[in-house]
Parts: C-alpha cells; sequence; structure tokens
C-alpha cells in the first residue's frame, strides 16, 4: 500500500494539497519502516532453512548406518548438537540479529532431536515417541527465553499438541497431564508479547495457537464419557469466550481474536450436536476416574474466575448470553439424566436465544458479520429440527420460508439504518 | 532477566542436553559390559519410526506368567525374574507386581493385560533398529526361516540392575544383519 501510495505524492504536490517538505517526510518514514521487513523476510527464510537442514540430519541419521561402529555412531550423534550450541552460543554471546537468533534456535531444536533419537537407535531403546518427544521439548524450553525465539515458541506449542495427543488420548493415566507444566512454561513468553506488542502479527498468531492447541490436547482430561467431554468443552469454550472480552482484547480486530471467535463457535457447536434428543437418551454417563473429577474441577473454578474478573471489571454483559451460557448449560446437563426431553426442550430454547443475543449484537453494533451469525444459529436450529421432529412437511416448509425472509428484512433493515446514520 | 541469569540459563541447558544423551549412553554402556547375556526367542516385523528411522519389532516367546494372584487387577507394570538354560536362553522365573529381594537378574515390564490365570506382557526390549534397505528384508528372512522349524531366532540381552540392552537378533547364531547381507549375495548370484 505505501508503495502505491508514494507514486502519488508528486501529484499531491502539483495540487498543492501537501507541501515538499511534508512529501519528504512521508517517504523517510515509510522507508524507515522498510528495513525490519526484509529483516523479518530474512529470518523467516533462516528458520525455513534451519528446519530444513535439521529435519534432512535427522532423515540422514534415520537411516541406521551399519558400516559405522557403535563408537563412531554415538561421536556422530552428538555433531549436530555440538553445531548447534555453538550457533546458539555464537548468536547470543555476539548479540546477532532475529534472523541469526531465530535460525541457531531452531537448528539447536532439532539437533537435540536427532542427538537423543541417534542414541536410542544405537542401543536400541524401545521407549515411545510421546515420551521421546517429552524429553526432547523439556530439553530445549530454554531456548524460548534464551533466544526469545518465536520459531522455537510456535515448535514448541506443536510438539506440546503432539506429546499430548500421542499420550493421552482416552486413557485412564494421569501421564498425559505434563502437558499443562509445558504449556504453561510457555505463556511468560506470551504474555510479555501481549504487554509489548499488543497488535503484532506474531501475538495474534499466539492468540490462535494457545487456544487451539488446548482444544485439541483435551481429550487428555477424557477416558471414555461423552457427556463429560460434552461437560469439559463446554467449560473450555465459556472460558475462552470470556478470555475474548476481556479488555486486553477490546480494541482489536475480530479476526486477532482467536479465543472469543473459538469460544463463541465452539459453544454453538456443542449446543447444536445436543439439542437432539438421541444424545441425552443414548449417550451412557459411566462413572467418573478421577482424572476426570480433576478437570471438571479445575476448569470450571478457571472459568468461574474469568467470569468473575469480567464481572469485577464491569465487562459482563447482561444481554450477552455467551458470557454466561456454560452455568446454565451445566445445569441443564445436571438435569439432563433426570429428563432427557426436558432438557433437549430447554436447551433448544438455549440455542434459540443464542441467535436473538447475536442478532442484538450485531444490530446494535451495525455489524452485518455478528447479525448474520445469530441469523445462522436459528437457521441451523431449525435445519437440525427438520430431521427429528414429526411436525409436517407444510410447516417445516413454512419455517424455512420464515426464516429465509428473516435474513433478507434483517439485512435491509440494517442496511437501511446503516444509510440513515451515515447521512 | 539479566544477561547474567540467561547465561546461566544457557549453560545449564547445554550441560542437560549433553547429559541426557550420555547418561542414556553410559546405563546402557554398563549394560553391556557388566550385564549377563541372555537370549530371548523371537518372532520380528518391521515398522517405522519417524524420527528414528526404520526397525523390526520382536514378540517373544517368553509373553506370559501363570498366576491365580488377584493383586494382578489394575496394574500396569511388573517385574519380571529371569534365569538361563544350558543353552543360554532366558527361563522366566518369576513376575511379581513389585521389586523383590532376589539375586536373580529382572526387567520392568508393561502389562498389556490380566486374564482369569494369566498375566499378558510385554518385555521392554522389542524395538530392533536396522539400516533403512535392511528391515523389510530382515523381516521376510526370518518369516522364510520360521517355516522350517530347525531354525531359531533369538535376541541377544545384557541385563545389568533395571536396564536391558538389546544388542542383536540372530538367525540360528548370525546376526540378522549378516543374514540379510548373504541372503542378497546368494540371490544376486543366482540372478
Amino acid at each position: 500500500m505505501s508503495e502505491s501510495f508514494l507514486k502519488e505524492l508528486p501529484y499531491l504536490i502539483e495540487q498543492q494539497l501537501i507541501t515538499e517538505e511534508t512529501a519528504k517526510a512521508i517517504q523517510l518514514h515509510y522507508s524507515s519502516k522498510k528495513k525490519p521487513q526484509t529483516n523479518s523476510l530474512f529470518a523467516i527464510f533462516g528458520v525455513l532453512g534451519a528446519i530444513l537442514v535439521g529435519l534432512g540430519i535427522i532423515l540422514i541419521l534415520a537411516h541406521n548406518w551399519d558400516n559405522f561402529s557403535r563408537s563412531i555412531k554415538t561421536i556422530i550423534a552428538f555433531v549436530p548438537l555440538l553445531i548447534g550450541q555453538g550457533l546458539v552460543a555464537f548468536s547470543f554471546f555476539k548479540k546477532k540479529s532475529v534472523a541469526w537468533k531465530e535460525a541457531s534456535g531452531v537448528f539447536l531444536f532439532f539437533a537435540v532431536g536427532a542427538s537423543i533419537s541417534l542414541v536410542s537407535q544405537i542401543y536400541n531403546i524401545s521407549g515411545d515417541l510421546a515420551s521421546f518427544l517429552l524429553t526432547w521439548i523439556v530439553l530445549c524450553v530454554p531456548l524460548i527465553y534464551i533466544m526469545r525465539s518465536h520459531a522455537v515458541t510456535i515448535l514448541h506449542l506443536v510438539f506440546c499438541t503432539w506429546y499430548a495427543c500421542l499420550s493421552g488420548y482416552f486413557t485412564k493415566e494421569f501421564e498425559a497431564f505434563w502437558y499443562f507444566p509445558l504449556l504453561a512454561l510457555a505463556i511468560p513468553f506470551y504474555w510479555k508479547q501481549l504487554k509489548e506488542k499488543p497488535r503484532g502479527n506474531l501475538t495474534s498468531i499466539y492468540n490462535w495457537l494457545f487456544p487451539l492447541s488446548l482444544l485439541i490436547s483435551l481429550p487428555i482430561l477424557i477416558y471414555s464419557d461423552v457427556q463429560i467431554s460434552i461437560a469439559l468443552y463446554i467449560l473450555l469454550f465459556g472460558c475462552y469466550y470470556n478470555i475474548g472480552k476481556l479488555s486486553f482484547f477490546e480494541h482489536k480486530k475480530l479476526r486477532q481474536n482467536g479465543y472469543l471467535i473459538l469460544g463463541s463457535l465452539g459453544t454453538v457447536f456443542i449446543l447444536m450436536i445436543t439439542s437432539f434428543r438421541w444424545f441425552w437418551e443414548e449417550t451412557f454417563t459411566g462413572f467418573l476416574i478421577p482424572k476426570e473429577v480433576v478437570g471438571l474441577i479445575s476448569f470450571l473454578l478457571v472459568t468461574l474466575f474469568v467470569l468473575w474478573y469480567n464481572y469485577s471489571k464491569s465487562r459482563l454483559a447482561a444481554n450477552n448470553i455467551f458470557q454466561y451460557l456454560f452455568i446454565i448449560y451445566l445445569c441443564i446437563w445436571a438435569l439432563s439424566s433426570a429428563s432427557p426431553s426436558f432438557a433437549t426442550l430447554l436447551l433448544n430454547i438455549l440455542v434459540f436465544g443464542l441467535g436473538i443475543t447475536a442478532i442484538q449484537l450485531g444490530v446494535k453494533r451495525m455489524h452485518f458479520g455478528i447479525l448474520n451469525y445469530g441469523l445462522l444459529i436459528i437457521a441451523i436450529l431449525i435445519i437440525c429440527r427438520f430431521f427429528d421432529t414429526n411436525l409436517g412437511f407444510a410447516i417445516r416448509g413454512l419455517l424455512f420460508v420464515l426464516v429465509g425472509a428473516g435474513f433478507f428484512a434483517a439485512n435491509y433493515i440494517m442496511l437501511k439504518k446503516q444509510k440513515e446514520s451515515q447521512q | 532477566m539479566k544477561t547474567i541469569h540467561i547465561t546461566g540459563i544457557l549453560i545449564l541447558m547445554i550441560v542437560a542436553q549433553w547429559f541426557v544423551p550420555a547418561s542414556m549412553i553410559y546405563n546402557q554402556e554398563h549394560a553391556i559390559s557388566d550385564g549377563s547375556i541372555y537370549k530371548f526367542k523371537t518372532q520380528p516385523i518391521d515398522p517405522t519410526d519417524p524420527f528414528r528411522g526404520k526397525y523390526i519389532t520382536l514378540t517373544f516367546d517368553i509373553n506370559s506368567y501363570q498366576t491365580t494372584d488377584t493383586l494382578w487387577k489394575g496394574r500396569e507394570k511388573g517385574f519380571a525374574y529371569f534365569t538361563k538354560d544350558e543353552n543360554g536362553y532366558a527361563v522366566l522365573e518369576e513376575l511379581t507386581p513389585e521389586k523383590i529381594n532376589s539375586e536373580l537378574d529382572y526387567v520392568e515390564v508393561k502389562i498389556r493385560y490380566v486374564s482369569k490365570n494369566k498375566v499378558r506382557f510385554n518385555l521392554p526390549f522389542n524395538v530392533y533398529y536396522m539400516e533403512e534397505s535392511k528391515a523389510y528384508d530382515a523381516e521376510v528372512a526370518h518369516r522364510d526361516a520360521q517355516r522350517d522349524t530347525v531354525n531359531t531366532t533369538y535376541a541377544v540381552v545384557h541385563i545389568k540392575d533395571d536396564v536391558a540392552v538389546l544388542t542383536d537378533v540372530k538367525i540360528n547364531d548370525i546376526s540378522i544383519k549378516d543374514y540379510v547381507e548373504n541372503n542378497k549375495i546368494i540371490e544376486e548370484s543366482n540372478d
């Protein structure tokens, strides 16, 4: 955009809209901005190069060269590690550029993996992939803070999530709980980014990656019970939505607020699948195992704390059901074993209320996206009921026509209102 | 954080990154040099690990223990105690849920499941890494060898304290690496 704007400068001077001094000042401003762009591009290619070289070394070592003796192989196992550590120490003590720090950090990350895997290979150590990943992640955590490396932080998040998926999906053991301290170890770095560069692109990426990692890893708290999964996920999404409502995210673009989007979409998704009667009648609630109890209580406490924090800062809007929906939902959830039909009815009313809330919010903020999101919630609810109610075709058809007309009418009225306010 | 603190963390990290693989090597080498050597009769197959490359998975003849003990319910690990027969093959003497005071060599095993009077388990040294090009041939060679009942395939395992190191897999006393190599040479000369 700055390029095209700079081309316009001579025309603006000619039209006497700006002086030559102003034009020079603008040019200087944009040329000073260009420098970090080149640097970041260099850093990106540096990181990509380091990832490729690191992975290449792992693959070369994975060939398992029979011609080398055990002692030669053992020495080879330490060579990438030594090079990586040398590069990291050089970047650190010589205070090299961001590109150097990012690339050397990533290289050492993979060198550590290569080194442990080669030792495991030489001695046929049969430990599973999850425990191998755990050792690897723990040995590389300090790199996040020493190099202040975004690439290593992202790798850390990806590997933590991978570890969680491998070690603890739907098991009884607590072993995968290592995931939580591992994730927590990256939070101070994230917090610093949030404070220092709240509008930075990488901060926005973290605003998505952190909640996504936890979302994917949540089954480590679940053994087999579908209804426990639902309760945990509704708490998680409630927590995300309320985090997204913190003053911190207030003046940010919606796409930078992964918490709010994931919280809202996730809540609607859970509500939709549980608005079917069969769900409450056919999913079995078995016995809770200890890790499910720990998960439920901790998530309930955290979510209630975030809700209370929003309330104490006057950021809890009574007309925004999304914020406190998890409490209503959990009440219905507790009620469901006594009366599945009543629970289903209440849930349908709740989804409808949610749709209306979104429409109201959209109208209030003159935001077409939110308005149509609300209408979409109601439309999907009606489509779901199309499949499991005994209503006649004529009535169902009429409902669809009404919702379709509602879409047109709501958008038309809003457009008109927007034009009036612009005039 | 001050530079001196970060320097401290950097040094600690470098030490830890050397310490972990080095201690792995030390434990294994200690078991190889000082441990008792056992032969475990086995049947290999060949999967792949994304980081550590091609390997063959071994399933051992010793994989269960007769017991009516109710202590095994819900257990995930146990301790297998061994002696050797006159040919050096491992003989399972006892499987216990907790470590016991015994002179016998032992390894920690993963319990697969417990049925009425049997505990099924996996021995911890069931992975043998091979050169990429040889892993599949090793599986085929072993399968062929199994058809002929005269052949014996076994794993050579060094056991010392609670460390067990698998150093070789042999078919008729020939290392599987050499066995595959020899077979290739014979096949090529026949072609």
